[in-house]
């Protein structure tokens, strides 16, 4: 999670909120959250699970919405 | 009951005098969706705005304030100097999840960023708007 606010705030085009699963279970229905942390760009599920910095900086650039 | 045990406080509290910049917690309050069964029966509006109060407690660099629009309710927005950078938890932050947000002052009171230059130096690039979503299950 910080890694994802890090971001962010390094960043102008990047936001990133925190969403507690069990109080919003719709849309953690929609998003298929099962096992978390669950990372989501732009509304579509990129992987699971915390990752080094160097790694969620990758995954977070070369996120895909097709 | 309170959200640290003492010796934490005051851990947070060393923490939040050294903020480099002053932090403001934005509680938004709205209509809440229905949690899943087996989800504590809290009000978590008024929880989140009682978590947010107590962090602003332990230092005269965090404020708070209620009072935002925001996608789902309850929300913290989490704005340095009061500026809204774009982060913020959605939910009643609780257990690990308080950690996060602390977290969060802490590094929204920095004022350069925190990642490697490698880092920074690959986010330059970025030539589109990024929306991250992390879900997470307080424990």
């Amino acid at each position: 999670m910080l890694l994802a606010y890090k971001a962010a705030l390094a960043s102008p085009r990047i936001s990133a909120a925190g969403i507690e699963a069990s109080e919003f279970p719709a849309l953690a229905e929609e998003m298929e959250v099962w096992a978390v942390p669950r990372i989501v760009v732009n509304g579509v599920p990129q992987w699971d699970g915390a990752v080094p910095e160097r790694v969620f900086v990758e995954r977070v650039l070369s996120a895909t919405f097709g | 009951m309170a959200i640290f045990r003492p010796e934490d406080e005051e851990k947070v509290r060393e923490l939040f005098a050294a903020l480099e910049r002053p932090v403001e917690l934005v509680v938004a309050l709205g209509p809440e969706e229905t949690p899943l069964p087996g989800a504590r029966d809290i009000d978590f509006g008024a929880e989140t705005v009682r978590v947010v109060e107590e962090l602003a407690a332990l230092s005269e660099r965090v404020t708070h304030r209620v009072g935002a629009e925001a996608e789902r309710y309850p929300a913290v927005f989490i704005r340095p100097e009061g500026e809204e950078v774009g982060i913020r938890y959605d939910g009643l932050p609780w257990g690990y999840e308080v950690g996060t947000l602390v977290g969060a002052v802490l590094e929204a009171g920095r004022r350069e960023p925190s990642l490697r230059p490698e880092s920074l130096e690959a986010l330059a690039a970025l030539d589109r708007d990024l929306a991250i979503e992390v879900f997470v299950t307080p424990t």
